[in-house]
């Protein structure tokens, strides 16, 4: 399989390459502008958002520390087991008394952010922001506030730009619309 | 590393109507969401007498969210009716906050948490568990026989006014499987 064949399961391209890079540029001027003269902690959240983070923390024009974290999802291989979320990959260090900004490839239900921020908020960070990649509102069932926005999508199942399907399609360089045939049959 | 609910935080899961729901309380407790199932039924509609006609109870209320939830797995030219009850509700009481989860929406969850077999199982009528029907309590016709609000409206009103926004009633079981 070539990424060739992964995108002739994209139905359509809703965010190009360029447009991504234009908006990454712009939130990364907006962050620095906030944290000028304050050195910031991103936390992203694998595995999606790795490419979002990668061109985000190139786009800061002020001090960068980088950490990452991965929580269980729910449907994964741990949830029969726990029941629970479980981290399968914490901070490295502490973020007490720092700024830090959450980024995140996509927000939807908003549960696993929601118990992310009340996981670090007990880390005693002196601030907590987050800024995410894509929107979709529809889907919300927590309310949180969003910093920082790249774009807000209509609801639709989207792949690419470090957003997966089965774990695959994440090294598409664009944010397309899956057809609803590759999955239509999966279980 | 796991978060740990705290001592005697577990839940005892109720009678879910519908595999759906069961489904939805699995995935909040996942995310640590506090729920309660069915706690509230809201009048929406009085008879002449002032008894309540029809009721509206919201499958999930989340106490930290200050949200209720509605589930349906019905496919979607088939959710007038619980549309309309929620039009009803959302005028009654606009005060509170009820998000109704459609059939696509619960579907789009399924589907990224990798469990879209399951849903295809519980679409429409499949999933659903017909409720013990208590004698007396409903009749055939699928007409709504509630218990009156704790406080009703006037008699006179044949669609009135919610007495009190946390007003109880019972809900029959054809009115259950209705709004589903």
């Amino acid at each position: 399989m070539t990424t060739a064949d992964l995108d002739s399961d994209v139905a359509e391209v809703l965010l190009s390459e360029e447009r991504i890079q234009a908006r990454v540029a712009e939130l990364g001027a907006q962050i620095s502008l906030d944290y000028a003269g304050h050195p910031l902690t991103l936390v992203s959240v694998l595995k999606g958002s790795l490419p979002f983070m990668a061109d985000l923390m190139r786009s800061l024009s002020v001090p960068v520390r980088i950490d990452l974290m991965e929580v269980s999802s729910y449907g994964g291989a741990t949830t029969e087991s726990s029941g629970l979320v479980r981290i399968l990959k914490d901070l490295s260090s502490s973020i007490e008394g720092e700024d830090v900004l959450i980024v995140e490839d996509i927000i939807d239900t908003g549960l696993t952010l929601n118990y992310l921020v009340r996981y670090l908020r007990g880390k005693r960070p002196a601030s907590l922001r987050i800024c995410t990649l894509l929107d979709k509102p529809a889907r919300r069932l927590v309310e949180i506030d969003v910093e920082y926005t790249g774009f807000t999508i209509p609801d639709q199942f989207v792949v690419g730009y470090g957003l997966d399907y089965g774990e695959l399609y994440r090294n598409l360089r664009y944010v397309g619309v899956l057809k609803p045939e590759v999955y239509a049959n999966a279980g | 590393v796991t978060i740990e609910r705290a001592p005697g935080e577990a839940r005892e899961r109720p009678a879910f109507a519908h595999a759906s729901e069961a489904e939805m309380a699995r995935i909040l407790d996942f995310y640590d969401v506090r729920w309660e199932y069915e706690p509230t039924t809201f009048p929406i509609l009085w008879n002449l007498e002032g008894d309540v006609v029809e009721s509206f109870a919201p499958d999930f209320f989340l106490p930290d969210l200050g949200l209720y939830l509605e589930l349906t797995t019905l496919k979607q030219r088939l959710v007038r009716k619980k549309n309309r009850k929620l039009r009803r509700l959302r005028e009654l009481y606009p005060d509170i906050r009820v998000k109704l989860f459609y059939a696509r929406d619960f579907r789009a969850i399924m589907l990224k948490y990798g469990k879209l077999a399951l849903v295809d199982s519980l679409s429409g009528t499949l999933g659903q568990v017909t409720p013990e029907r208590e004698p007396g309590e409903a009749d055939t016709s699928g007409a709504v026989v509630a218990a009156p609000a704790a406080d009703p409206p006037a008699p006179a009103a044949s669609v009135g006014p919610p007495a009190t926004s946390a007003a109880h009633s019972t809900t029959s079981p054809e009115e259950a499987i209705a709004a589903r």
